[in-house]
Formats: structure tokens, sequence, C-alpha cells
């Protein structure tokens, strides 16, 4: 069931994404020196100290999601897969979305608290999640 | 022309409107609103809406945010299924003509703080908003939206078949609650316990959506979603029996604090013989002390207009008690 929402994962019902959740620590790219999409809003690069907490993922583990994402979702190997995938966009619903995040915390050894699981809409998103989670983990 | 149309009063921007859909045979036909104690679902087959001047005319009704949004959406199927869910919606809603031939293009919907999407009405344009509540659920073979009057409304709709690709019992350790856990754990066939899972989350899902709440908002883990018989023990793991009439779907808060959650009611269904529905609405009985009466749900197939079907009995089975 997907039974979005503009496409908010978890309501499965389709119309224009206007999502007005918080933006999450991981949408704010200290690194990066490009625009960083998410949710449709993008944020300039941001060199300032206090953006360091949350780094853009490695591209070796955005890799690692969009494998699981296309596992999860059934989708064949050579399909389009990036990091501004939106996991709704790709077919996901709100039982895709937990297993998904099941996965990661499997492939990456970490714990994701219910409120951000469910609030994870993009690749990147769950990627910079799981940089944020492991580097509090170590 | 059909013949109920022949008799209204009908708007020049309406017939206008009647005659570009070439390919159809009929227009929307109207329908009377369900009663206070009753859910209609209208659904859609995908597959069976195979037609590319039709599905062309669909995305006339859309608005451009809608159509901006089916373009982000990767692939032809998808794409298929986005505009039949919001085609689904807007056109059951316009069936129900409360003030008058409506226009499914013209509908106006917005979202809730959580993102449920409601109607948007302008009274000075329209007069008073019709008192219906809708929600819409979709899967890649059905896509279904329920209606009801006066009372919130989630529905959540399940392939009978859909695979778990984790463990079920470490599922449900991670997200459901320890009496679910349980209930899920003493199921010893590995199919019966996949087939109580996808209808559980069903209703959890149908739960949070009728509260407009979503996922996020109200974790699964904080809720219980079980059988209660009210001639036998509340603990009967009976399964084999779910066509029990004395069995009721109900929602309890795990802290406790259950003073409210009465007030829901949950119908657990096989779709179209392919997929389980759950359907959550807030009935305004009394709390405690009532009589459980189920909640008639009246389901109709429909590819909009073109046809639509009703065959009750077949189309939608109830499933007393999960």
């Amino acid at each position: 069931m997907a039974s979005v929402t503009g496409t908010s994962v978890r309501l499965s019902s389709v119309s224009c994404n206007l999502k007005q959740t918080q933006v999450t620590g991981a949408g704010i790219s200290g690194s990066a020196s490009a625009f960083f999409p998410v949710n449709g809003r993008s944020f300039p690069s941001l060199k300032s100290r206090r953006f360091q907490i949350s780094c853009a993922a490695k591209p070796e583990t955005v890799k690692k999601v969009c494998e699981i994402v296309k596992k999860q979702l059934a989708l064949p190997d050579d399909s389009a897969v990036t990091g501004e995938s939106k996991f709704a966009a790709l077919g996901a619903d709100s039982l895709d979305t937990v297993e998904i995040v099941m996965g990661l915390e499997e492939e990456f050894g970490i714990s994701v608290e219910e409120e951000s699981a469910q609030s994870i809409t993009t690749v990147q998103e769950a990627a910079d999640m799981i940089e944020k989670l492991k580097q509090k983990a170590a | 022309m059909n013949p109920l149309l022949r008799s209204a009063m009908i708007p020049m921007n309406t017939l206008c409107f009647q005659r570009n859909f070439a390919a159809c045979s009929r227009a929307l036909v109207p329908v009377q609103l369900p009663s206070r104690s009753e859910t209609h679902l209208w659904y859609v087959v995908p597959d069976e809406v195979k037609s590319a001047s039709l599905l062309g005319q669909y995305s006339k009704i859309l608005s451009p945010c809608e159509k901006e949004y089916i373009s982000c959406v990767r692939g032809e199927r998808l794409k298929k299924t986005a505009l039949l869910a919001r085609v689904l919606v807007r056109t059951t809603i316009a069936r129900y003509q409360t003030n008058g031939q409506v226009d499914p293009s013209s509908l106006k919907f917005r979202k809730n703080i959580h993102g449920k999407p409601e109607l948007e009405w302008d009274e000075n344009d329209h007069g008073s908003p019709p008192p219906i509540h809708f929600n819409i659920s979709h899967t890649a073979s059905l896509i279904a939206c329920g209606v009801t009057v006066n009372s919130p409304i989630g529905i959540d709709l399940e392939e009978k078949d859909r695979k778990i690709k984790n463990n079920i019992v470490s599922f449900a350790r991670r997200y459901f609650t320890a009496h679910e856990v349980e209930m899920l754990s003493s199921i010893p066939d590995p199919e019966t316990q996949r087939q109580h899972f996808i209808k559980l989350w069903t209703l959890k899902e149908a739960y949070v959506k009728a509260l407009g709440k979503g996922f996020s908002a109200l974790p699964f883990s904080t809720f219980t979603i079980r059988s209660r018989n009210s001639s036998r023990n509340c603990q009967s793991r009976d399964l084999s029996d779910s066509s029990s009439s004395d069995a009721e779907i109900v929602v309890e808060s795990v802290d406790g604090s259950s003073s409210l959650m009465n007030s829901w009611q949950f119908t657990l269904l096989e779709l179209a013989g392919t997929h389980f529905a759950a359907i959550c609405v807030e009935s305004d009985g009394s709390i405690g002390g009532r009589v459980f009466t189920p909640r008639k749900v009246t389901a109709r197939k429909t590819i909009p207009f073109v046809e639509d079907e009703f065959h009750p009995g077949t189309d939608a089975v109830v499933l007393g008690g999960l």
C-alpha cells in the first residue's frame, strides 16, 4: 500500500510533494560544494563549522543503500537508482521503506529511531543518516 | 445520454466536459452518499485500464501539481498507477454531487500537517462542503478509495501474496508490540504467519491513516491491534476460525491510556480476490457497553467514465476478526 501522499510514503496517496516535516540534519552537507536538494528545496553549501556534524555520505555508502533499495523493490540491477531517488517514486510503499530501513540496520550495524525511519524519503537521506549514526557509535 | 443527466440541470461546461471523453460510453454515474454507518469502497484494477486515449483523457483532469508529481515518478507502470490513483479520488468524490454536478478536475485538495490529503472547499463558490471523508491506498495491482460521511477514515491495501524480505518475528519485535509478537510467534505455519502479518500491517496502517498521522507520528509499537471475541476467551488463538461473527478487531494503547480507542471501528476484507484491505473509521457510537455491529462496506469496481461494477458478496469478502 503505498498509500501516499504527496508522497509521504507512509500515507500512500499520490499528490504534490509538499511535505511539512522538518528537514533533518542529514540534508545539510558540510563538505560538498554543490546544491543539495532535499524534498524539492535546495540548500546552498555551507562551509561553516557548525554543519560539520553531519557529513555527506561516502559514495560507497550511497551505493550500498542503492543496492539494498533495488533488492527490496525487486528492481533490475541496471535500473537508475541514485542518491536523489525518492523511494516513493521508485514504487516503495511504507512497508517497503520499513523493510529497507531494517535491511540498512543489519548491513551497517546501526539502529534507527522509528520517528526517523519513516521520514527517510530518498536514498541520500538514508545514506546520510547511516553516516551520522555510525559517527555517533564510533 | 445517461437519463439521470438528462433530467438534471446541466451547465454548459459540464456538457462540453462530457463530450471530450469520446472513448467513454457514459458519464460518471452519480451515487448517494453512504449512510453514517456505511463505508463505500471504490477500486480500480490498473491492468484492466489499457486504452492510451483513455489514460490521456484522465491526465487532463489532474491539477498541475499532480501532473508534476507524476512526471517525477519513474517507469510507465508506476506513472499509470499514480495517475489512476488521482483520477480515482477525483472522480469518486465528484460522483457524490451534493452540490449539483461536480467537475472532477475542479476539486481542490490540501494536506494536513502530517501529509494526509483532504478536500479543500471554497464555501463562497460552492456552498457548504460535502461531509465526505476519503482515504486512498494502492499497490502495483490495485487502487482503492474509501469514502465515509462525517467519520475520519483510513484504508490500506496489500497484495495477499506479498513476500516479506525480513524474518517476520524479527520485524515484529522491532516494530510491533509485545502482544502482537506473541501472537505472530504462536503461528506454526509460515504461510499463515505471513498472511497474519500482512493483515496486521494493513490494520495498523489504516489506523494511523485514519488518525491522519502516519507512521512517524504514531509508531506501530505504541498500539496493539487484535481480535476481541465477545463470547470466547480473548486469548483464543484459533485463527482457523476467522469467520467468527463474534470477532471484533480492536486497538489498544500499549501504555494503558485506552479511553478513546473504542471509537475506532475496523473492517478487514479480502478485495478482488487478490488483496487484503483494512478500513478504519471513527464511529460516533457510545464508548463502552456498546453492542458490536459490523460496519457495512459497499465495494464497487470502476473504470471511471467507462463502467462501474457491483458484485456484492464476491468483490469484497469481510474477514471476521484477525
